[in-house]
């Protein structure tokens, strides 16, 4: 009989809790329009935890109320079954337009599919396609961005007196096609600027094995001039080990990084790592949301690389001259 | 021992409070998540609770054994990867085969673990999951093992988003688990003595049940409702490497637990789980339909967790002897 009370007590102690708050921004689930033709569209958010998505979040909301239309939010929370789960929810719910930014490309097949048979149009923000279907996917231009880290780096070896020619590139784990392109075009501006690229390893996009690389890249190349890393937190890792051999990650040995996560931005400001390279997670928002638009308007969408129907989003480079606008 | 009145109700409660919660909470959704009734939201909530509805049928016996199973999720995320290689060499009829089977390898190695090396449940499934989760990173080194979008049409692919008159085919089959293990608790030598196991050990000795034989059955039993979870899983998400569903052994045991099976042993009761998996959806579901954040949602999953072990303990308190006489009983 107690335990009985105390059980019931609680249960409605809880719901009373989750009945109190705020519905914030995500659309409750029956709001769907029945009368008039208001688009709707949905959109699943790999994790809101991060302030990455949080920003993409905010972009494509931002875009798609400026249109007059609905949204529906969903995150993900880093849980492939949620994030079909939840996809597919959108989908039932009725929305025109679907914008994921899957947690796993590989598990938006069943979503697609879905898609497809309801006639909802899917455009993909960032991480991946996972060999798709999907009608446009939003990426930020990694080769571009590998070609601003060459062209700063060049500019600030000659800064520093310019004599070596010898420069090293840490990649991120061979799976990831996309961060791949970051030296791809880090090492074709590079070369074409004179520069010999003489060691390229693989951090596995991890801070420990960055330092484990650029330590050995220091004993075998003493002479490199500069390093450009796939990722933060092993371009933020090299500089250490840059620092920690006695030379300078910005003066003797020029250090890049790539996102323009928190901790660079902090390093660049204390001139432990030269420069980075932001994506503008907001701007990717906006751009999904255009993109959406014109799929549904059935007007053609320019393609940055249409065999994969990628459109690219502009990065930035970020130096110790705009750090403080940065982030 | 109370009055008589006093124990029956108690009783009832073990089995059937969960359930109680579970409607009132549904009758509750109208008000507090509307939309919640309509029938597609009601399919994938039946849906995307499957796979840890079908785990939770052996965990349940293996916490009414007295002994947790750690290791699920590495199972699960191994049964998964083997799955799909099985399905993309050799098609349907192989990827059954092979969840089935390595669900059942990896209960069997716990199982052997435990009995034949002497090492503790709990101790043994902790390092298996690692073990196994380890195998499943190794065989996804060069990305996940997916179901290609070629197969989109393949009855296989369909298997996690098909429904059967209206109900989803993962809750069907999920449904048919429960069922199998409620005869296999209550109306078989086996399910009965794995109780009375979980009761008293020492006791069980005494009368002759041997605990190799009971370890063997409630850790290959969980391993083969792996291997059918890891089927309507992989079939939902197509898609699985070494870091699927982490995590997902305390999804299951809290479903286990909540739903009233006791953690000392000696007592379980399927009904109790079946409702509380849905509870934990349901609450899942209303949470999100309010817009609550996701750090919030877990922290009332938690809330709910601590609560319904706190009555556990209180029951447990209040409970008398008998409980070993009891399970030896034909019917609970």
């Amino acid at each position: 009989m107690r335990t009985k009370k105390i059980a019931s007590v609680a249960l409605l102690g809880m719901l009373a809790l989750a009945g109190c708050s705020d519905s914030g921004e995500t659309a409750a689930t029956s709001s769907a329009p029945p009368a008039d033709k208001k688009i709707t569209v949905g959109f699943s958010v790999y994790d809101m935890q991060y302030e990455f998505f949080q920003k993409m979040a905010k972009g494509t909301q931002d875009a798609v109320a400026a249109k007059g239309w609905e949204i529906k939010l969903h995150d993900e929370k880093s849980d492939e079954n949620e994030m079909v789960t939840g996809a597919s929810a959108l989908i039932d719910q009725g929305v025109d337009l679907l914008i994921i930014s899957p947690f796993k490309p590989t598990a938006l097949g069943p979503i697609i599919a879905k898609a497809k048979a309801k006639n909802v149009l899917v455009i993909v923000n960032d991480i991946g396609g996972g060999g798709t279907p999907y009608d446009a996917i939003v990426i930020s231009d990694n080769a571009g961005g590998g070609k601003l880290a060459a062209e700063f780096m060049d500019k600030q070896i000659q800064a520093n007196g310019g004599a070596g020619k010898n420069v090293a590139s840490i990649t991120c784990e061979p799976s990831a096609t996309y961060a791949a392109r970051r030296n791809a075009g880090f090492k074709t501006e590079i070369e074409a600027r004179g520069y010999k690229v003489v060691a390229e390893l693989s951090g596995n996009s991890k801070a420990e094995e960055g330092y484990k690389v650029m330590k050995d890249i220091l004993s075998k190349n003493p002479d490199v001039a500069g390093v450009f890393s796939c990722n933060d937190p092993m371009g933020v890792a090299a500089a250490n080990a840059i620092k920690d051999a006695g030379k300078s990650p910005v003066t003797d040995v020029v250090s890049v990084g790539f996102n323009a996560d928190p901790e660079a931005l902090t390093a660049i400001k204390a001139d432990l790592l030269a420069a980075t390279v932001a994506q503008d997670p907001t701007a990717m928002g906006a751009l999904t949301a255009t993109l959406g638009e014109q799929a549904l308007n059935k007007q053609p969408i320019q393609f940055s690389n249409e065999a994969e129907r990628e459109v690219f989003n502009p990065v930035t480079l970020v130096d110790k001259t705009n750090v403080d606008t940065a982030g | 021992m109370t009055t008589r009145t006093q124990i029956p109700l108690g009783r009832l409660w073990d089995t059937w409070g969960v359930t109680a919660l579970l409607v009132l909470l549904v009758l509750c959704t109208p008000v507090i998540a509307p939309g919640f009734l309509e029938i597609e939201n009601l399919q994938s909530v039946l849906r995307e609770s499957a796979y840890v509805g079908i785990v939770a049928v052996g965990m349940t016996f293996a916490i009414a054994s007295g002994a947790f199973d750690l290791s699920v999720g590495g199972q699960l995320a191994l049964t998964s990867v083997v799955t799909l290689m099985a399905f993309n060499g050799g098609g349907t009829a192989a990827a059954v085969a092979a969840a089935i089977t390595t669900g059942l390898l990896c209960g069997l190695v716990n199982a052997g673990l435990i009995t034949q090396l002497r090492v503790p449940p709990f101790v043994a499934t902790l390092g298996s999951l690692f073990v196994f989760r380890g195998i499943a990173y190794l065989l996804t080194q060069d990305g996940p093992r997916t179901l290609p979008y070629e197969q989109v049409d393949s009855p296989f692919a369909k298997l996690g988003s098909l429904n059967f008159a209206g109900l989803p085919v993962p809750f069907l089959i999920m449904a048919g688990v429960f069922a199998a293990g409620w005869v296999l608790m209550h109306r078989t030598a086996i399910g009965r003595r794995t109780l009375a196991y979980g009761s008293s050990p020492s006791a069980a000795r005494f009368c002759g049940i041997s605990d190799t034989r009971i370890r063997l059955f409630v850790f290959a039993l969980v391993g083969v409702t792996v291997g059918i979870a890891a089927l309507t899983y992989i079939t939902r998400v197509w898609t699985a490497d070494g870091s699927a569903q982490d995590g997902f052994e305390l999804k299951v045991i809290a479903a286990v637990v909540l739903g009233g099976t006791a953690l000392k042993g000696g007592k379980g009761t399927l009904i109790g789980t079946f409702s509380a998996v849905f509870l934990v959806s349901v609450l899942n579901e209303v949470l999100v339909s309010r817009g609550v954040e996701s750090a919030y949602q877990r922290i009332v999953l938690g809330c709910v967790l601590i609560v319904a072990l706190t009555i556990d303990g209180l029951r447990t308190r209040f409970a008398g002897p008998g409980s070993f006489r009891r399970a030896l009983r034909p019917t609970s």
